[in-house]
């Protein structure tokens, strides 16, 4: 983490990827995507969380979250989602982290400001089960970024490189919304939210 | 003592007169022994309830026993002297004593004349039976407060009833007591009560207070104060002078007819000694009457006293109270509006001296200066007590006011008063305390002005050279006349006790300051010449220099608390001590200005001339009494009058008499009194009794000279105390800073010319940003101050829109030309734009503060403005301050001038910086011109409508450029939106909004405009929609819906038209909610679904609304402004169990393939 970034930017992108971690660790775990087992609790902005045991999992979490740090600072990144597919490869449940960071915001931040925001979120995911959708066996998932332009010139190092596009299928209908959580604060506004495929999503159109 | 049981005299002389007639004076000893023998049987059981009813059946016992002596006295004439049996029972007849104290004669023998003489003796003391309380020594305490011993009854010395004897009538206890009484002893108080007919006869009576008279065979003083002392009429007037109190059920009996024009409860009645000589003993009111009925009429036209005193006075009753609250009763009005009467009658006289001065200050090098310093003695208390030469020696004060209660101030008192310790502004009750036999008399402001007129007639024939300084006082310079200055104080001196009767003190030195101080030690009535060395003529006088050594620091003038408790830190008591300290030093406690005052003061050093006239620099009223409002509007009306009456009449006759020089006034201070918390209803009547003081000044940046915008102005400030009108006791408003309309009236003129051949001739603001930027130039002037008469506002509300332009452009190549002369010269301009001229939309989004201090500027109307403009609607105005600025530069340049108001107010620029305008400021207001000069051509370009208007090209636009066009075209866009509504009635394919530019407008402002425009509609759907959002304080659309679900339920069958019409009005608001929230609020929006989803299957337009809106809503989270998806490179995982989680884990991850152009990674 770079804690001597400075600009408000930088360290609402540092709360906020910090964060997302999180939120993605309780993501999975609430979706009992894996046995509670791979998890154990944690407390994170005096919050109970769960966070991912195994190291591969912890580390693709950690490095995916990280690794938008500089597209989170540099207003790059639209929303963050966590996509839990069928076999097919087709969404069947999105977690959406929709994220404005206001670049002309010049005042200082206060992390614990954010993070008291931020905190609210992590309490409510903890009680988002009901809002979600069982998953089917033989289901996956994936951390996903939209990007409002391609990260390129300056950031050849090589963590930019690790984003890359994805063919991910999309919807072909707006997709029902179920919010969970929003704040809106100088500088940065979060929603989080739900989506489920339309109902008349017409099935297996691949086919 | 029980009083209410105490019998009244009047039933058990009914009672008792068989029984004494016939017993005779056995009765005593046969009532008594047949109760002995019973009261010592009931002696443990007592026969009365309590000490109360004991004592009043005491009394009741020994009222009988008196009386039944007195009969048998009577029928036996047992003094032994012939009884002439009628006039002789009457001399004390209705007269009731109680003996206080040692007396001689002894109490007995004065009960002993009672009996005698038809008069009543009483054991107890009663304020219901007792009428005169004697005595002849009183302690201390009762002497201090007299009125609470004798409940307001005369006092009278036990010779009074000798006298009375003698006389064979009642006399008035006054005058006897007079003659040996001497001032400064043992003071009682000298009443006199005339029992009268009437008041046995309807028990009301008259009591003529201070009833004085010399000898009962001359003259009575026709001037005599009475009190109204009438039970039944609790009166409520503050004024009482000159007025005997006759009650008007007294008048009943009496039986005048002609006697009801005296009037409910004053009147003024000179009353003449003989008509109570011809009453003979028992003073027949009925004949005094007559007398006084005839008089009064004269008498009331002469005082010119407002006689409706039965009318409450406050603000709440008299809607003139605050023009008579002036008119009549204030000694400082009179003293503060004299000097424009003065003016106004010595104008000619003030002028020469003027012109002479310059003549003055070369004499005042060659020659000694003399300066008389000549001051009426007691001004105010003399002028009145000139016409009652017996009152000279007698501690008189003046006041409005004296009322029993003594809560009046007294205004100004005499020297015998003043010897009492009798001071300006003690209440009159204390006042009494100090020295009862004060006698008060009210203002007779005519006779002022009289003798002021005389004062400086006389001033002014001795000396060409008067600097008046008051009404009483004034300053001669007598340098050129040739005679002694003592001679001719002497001789002014005693013209004035010839003339006015009244007399003057003076003194003589060298300069005002000391003439001043000579005069001070003059007083009374002398004079003092103060000489700067030791001459011989004056041995024994004192010099200056000794005298100023032991003169307090306190006598000087400008040393006033402050200054004096500053000093006695510094152990300064005396200018001897003062003399010691260092200017600087003094300079450095007190400020230069002080400091150097007090400096040279100690040192008897006074550089003033003589004839220097100060010109008013301040302005200002207060009225603290009587001050009650019921509510808001009240006060807008009161103040009304405050102005008009007071402030600012006074300011016109200002303006008027010196050549209208004045106008208003930059700095306006509004000082309200407020009742303090839990205080109660104040001692003194109407007073404004324990307040909080609240003040609060604002600064008007330009001067006003009219009273409507003062009053505005007023009332705001009024407003922003946020207080219960009902608590306000006292309001009062100075005005500071005024201004000499001469010179910016001579601007004008000469701008007027500079001016004159591009400008049309009534555009006097194009002249007046010349002028406003003259003065910047001199730098004399904070505030310009040509003030926007309100015509000329008018007139320029009816320009038609081509005209600004024209204007504009003569406006823009002048203000050029003007920066062409001089690059130098800040262009500043203290002239606002019209107010209509304003964008209240933007306006109204301003910040508070910002709002506030232009509403200041506009001195008020703005505010009005804007709350009437939330009615209409907002279609021509538009949001975007870039419109604002084209807006206001427009304004600017059609006004001629560049918006360097709005501006400054934007840039939060303190006042500081008002006063010099830094340059970057000019450098934006020339920018500004400039602007001006590009932004209009925009109009012109402008297509007539979006519509015609490239889309694509418009896409491409950057965001505030879009915004900008957006809001130019404000018009076109919302009538073709309407149009659009009503045409699309096939639902729901109607529910198409081909226009996104609606966006933002149906949610901006605050409240939203839709709110308004719902409101308007005469869709009731959409009213009840309105309502429930102006009601409620949440303006988030779900709170809305949810209030107002259970209102639209009952009203959803309507006719198609309007059904349509209300879906698609709906529907847009949700469609505009949507954009507005969707950045940062999708939990409302949702809310505001799930609750139409939940309310839709009772609701058919809400089911159609909820159908219609919500894919624009999932379109719109969908609808992601995002071109590329990314995934993390180094995981995606399918796995769905644990079995998958261990078996993932132990594969490693593929190399991504290019395919389609994208990378896909499976595992």
């Amino acid at each position: 983490m770079d804690r001597k970034n400075a600009s408000p930017q930088g360290e609402t992108a540092r709360v906020l990827t910090e964060f997302l971690e999180v939120a993605v660790n309780c993501i999975v775990f609430l979706k009992g995507f894996y046995p509670p087992a791979a998890f154990e609790r944690r407390r994170y902005m005096n919050v109970v969380v769960q966070k991912a045991r195994h190291p591969q999992l912890a580390d693709y979490i950690h490095s995916a979250t990280s690794n938008l740090l500089p597209f989170v600072q540099k207003g790059l990144v639209e929303r963050v989602n966590v996509t839990f597919y069928d076999k097919e490869h087709i969404p069947l449940e999105k977690f959406v982290f929709k994220i404005d960071v206001n670049q002309s915001y010049n005042s200082k931040v206060e992390e614990s400001d954010i993070g008291f925001a931020l905190r609210a979120f992590l309490i409510k995911l903890t009680v988002a089960k009901p809002a979600t959708k069982p998953l089917p066996p033989s289901s996956g998932w994936e951390i996903t970024a939209y990007f409002r332009a391609l990260p390129q010139g300056s950031s050849k190092e090589k963590e930019a490189q690790l984003w890359i596009p994805t063919d991910t299928k999309q919807w072909l209908q707006p997709p029902d919304i179920t919010p969970i959580k929003s704040m809106s604060s100088q500088p940065l506004k979060v929603q989080l939210y739900l989506e489920h495929p339309n109902p008349c999503e017409p099935k297996k159109l691949e086919e | 003592m029980g009083s209410n049981s105490s019998d009244r005299p009047s039933s058990s002389v009914s009672s008792f007169a068989s029984a004494a007639a016939s017993g005779g004076s056995l009765k005593r000893s046969r009532n008594r022994t047949p109760q002995n023998p019973l009261r010592s049987t009931t002696k443990r059981k007592s026969p009365f309830a309590d000490f109360g009813s004991y004592m009043a059946e005491k009394n009741r016992k020994l009222g009988a026993q008196f009386r039944a002596d007195a009969a048998s006295v009577s029928s036996l004439g047992s003094d032994g002297a012939p009884v002439d049996s009628e006039e002789d029972k009457g001399v004390f007849r209705g007269v009731s004593i109680f003996v206080d104290g040692f007396t001689i004669p002894s109490s007995q023998e004065l009960r002993g004349y009672m009996l005698r003489h038809g008069g009543r003796f009483e054991n107890y003391f009663s304020r219901d039976t007792v009428t005169h309380i004697i005595c002849s020594n009183l302690p201390n305490s009762k002497m201090r407060n007299l009125r609470a011993f004798s409940h307001g009854l005369p006092v009278v010395r036990p010779e009074w009833v000798l006298h009375s004897l003698a006389a064979n009538r009642l006399l008035s206890c006054l005058s006897k007591l007079q003659q040996d009484h001497v001032i400064g002893k043992q003071a009682i108080a000298c009443f006199v009560e005339v029992p009268s007919l009437c008041k046995l006869a309807c028990s009301s009576w008259v009591n003529i207070c201070e009833w004085r008279a010399q000898q009962m065979d001359t003259l009575w003083a026709p001037y005599q104060l009475v009190h109204g002392a009438c039970k039944q009429q609790k009166l409520s007037t503050y004024f009482r002078h000159q007025s005997i109190s006759t009650s008007s059920d007294a008048k009943g009996s009496i039986n005048h007819d002609e006697e009801i024009k005296v009037g409910q409860n004053h009147s003024v009645v000179p009353t003449d000694g003989q008509t109570s000589e011809c009453g003979g003993i028992s003073i027949q009111v009925g004949d005094v009457a007559c007398l006084k009925s005839e008089e009064f009429s004269q008498a009331r036209d002469a005082n010119q006293e407002p006689s409706a005193s039965d009318m409450v006075h406050s603000t709440l009753t008299d809607p003139n109270f605050v023009e008579n609250y002036f008119k009549v009763n204030s000694r400082l009005h009179f003293i503060g509006t004299w000097r424009n009467r003065y003016r106004q009658r010595f104008s000619k006289l003030l002028t020469g001296v003027k012109s002479s001065n310059e003549n003055l200050k070369c004499h005042s090098t060659k020659q000694k200066t003399a300066i008389i310093h000549i001051d009426m003695d007691c001004f105010f208390v003399s002028v009145i007590i000139r016409n009652f030469p017996d009152l000279v020696h007698k501690p008189v004060a003046v006041c409005h006011s004296d009322n029993p209660r003594g809560t009046a101030e007294i205004s100004s008192a005499n020297y015998v008063a003043r010897n009492f310790g009798v001071k300006a502004g003690i209440f009159v009750r204390d006042a009494k305390v100090c020295c009862p036999n004060l006698v008060i008399l009210p203002y007779d402001f005519e006779a002022y002005q009289e003798v002021a007129e005389q004062f400086y007639n006389i001033l002014h024939k001795h000396c060409s050279k008067v600097q008046a300084l008051s009404c009483d006082e004034a300053f001669l310079d007598v340098t050129e006349c040739d005679v002694d200055p003592e001679d001719i104080a002497l001789a002014i001196r005693k013209e004035i006790a010839e003339t006015t009767r009244c007399t003057a003190s003076a003194g003589i030195a060298e300069n005002l300051l000391l003439a001043r101080l000579a005069t001070r030690s003059a007083k009374p009535n002398g004079q003092r010449f103060l000489p700067s060395e030791k001459v011989e003529l004056h041995i024994d006088a004192l010099v200056v220099e000794d005298y100023l050594n032991d003169l307090p620091v306190m006598e000087l003038p400008g040393i006033g608390y402050a200054t004096h408790e500053k000093l006695k830190k510094r152990q300064i008591q005396t200018c001897g001590q003062m003399r010691m300290t260092q200017k600087e030093g003094l300079q450095k406690d007190f400020g230069e200005k002080i400091g150097d005052m007090l400096w040279n003061y100690c040192r008897g050093i006074d550089n003033r001339n003589v004839g220097e006239v100060q010109e008013a620099k301040s302005i200002g009223a207060e009225v603290n009494w009587g001050i009650r409002f019921n509510d808001m509007t009240d006060v807008g009306f009161e103040l009304e009058l405050y102005y008009t009456s007071t402030g600012y009449s006074e300011c016109k006759a200002l303006i008027s008499v010196i050549s209208k020089c004045y106008a208003w006034m930059p700095l306006t201070h509004l000082q309200v009194k407020k009742r303090k918390q839990g205080a109660a209803e104040p001692l003194k009547f109407m007073g404004c009794g324990d307040c909080q003081n609240m003040s609060r000044s604002i600064t008007v940046p330009i001067a006003i000279d009219n009273e409507a915008a003062l009053l505005r102005i007023a009332k705001k400030f009024l407003s922003s105390f946020h207080i219960d009108v009902k608590e306000v006791r006292g309001i009062g408003l100075h005005l500071t800073k005024l201004e000499s309309a001469k010179i910016t009236r001579k601007g004008r003129e000469n701008i007027a010319v500079w001016l004159s051949s591009p400008m049309h001739a009534t555009r006097s603001k194009c002249k007046q940003i010349s002028q406003s930027d003259k003065q910047c130039d001199n730098g004399d002037f904070l505030f310009s101050s040509g003030p926007p008469e309100s015509g000329d506002l008018d007139s320029s509300h009816k320009l038609d829109q081509d005209k600004p332009t024209l204007l504009f452009q003569d406006a823009g190549s002048n203000c050029s030309s003007i920066k062409g002369a001089d690059c130098v010269r800040p262009i500043r301009s203290s002239v606002l734009p019209p107010l209509q001229d304003l964008d209240i939309d933007v306006v109204r989004n301003l910040p508070t503060e910002i709002i506030l201090e232009m509403d200041v500027l506009y001195k008020g109307e703005l505010s009005d403005l804007i709350s009437k403009s939330k009615g209409n609607n907002c279609l021509t105005h538009v949001c975007s301050s870039t419109v604002s600025l084209i807006d206001a530069s427009t304004n600017s340049a059609d006004a001629g001038i560049s918006d360097a108001h709005i501006d400054s107010v934007k840039l939060g620029l303190d006042s500081k910086d008002k006063g010099k305008m830094p340059i970057c400021e000019n450098v934006e207001s020339i920018s500004y011109v400039d602007q001006v000069t590009m932004e209009p051509k925009l109009f012109d370009l402008m297509p007539a409508s979006l519509s015609q208007a490239d889309a694509s090209v418009f896409e491409q636009m950057p965001e505030d450029v879009k915004a900008d066009v957006h809001g130019l075209l404000p018009l076109h866009r919302e009538l073709k939106v309407s149009k659009d509504f009503y045409t699309c009635f096939d639902f729901p394919s109607c529910v198409q909004f081909p226009d996104p530019h609606l966006k933002t407008h149906l949610w901006s402002g605050d409240p939203p405009w839709w709110v308004e425009k719902f409101n308007t509609s005469k869709n009731i759907l959409l009213n009840v929609i309105s309502r429930h959002a102006k009601s409620s304080k949440d303006i988030r659309l779900s709170s809305i819906l949810q209030s107002v679900a259970p209102f639209l339920l009952p009203v959803c069958e309507l006719s198609n038209e309007v059904y349509a019409e209300a879906i698609c009005w709906l529907h847009e608001l949700l469609a505009q909610y949507i954009v507005l929230k969707i950045g940062s609020d999708i939990e409302e929006i949702y809310n505001c679904f799930c609750f139409l989803k939940r309310i839709s299957p009772s609701s058919k337009i809400l089911l159609l609304v909820y159908n219609s809106a919500l894919p624009l809503f999932q379109v719109s989270a969908w609808n992601f402004d995002v071109l590329f998806i990314l995934t993390f490179l180094m995981f995606s995982c399918l796995l769905g169990s644990i079995k998958v989680f261990s078996v993932m884990f132990g594969l490693s991850v593929l190399i991504g393939i290019w395919k389609n152009g994208k990378h896909v990674f499976l595992l």
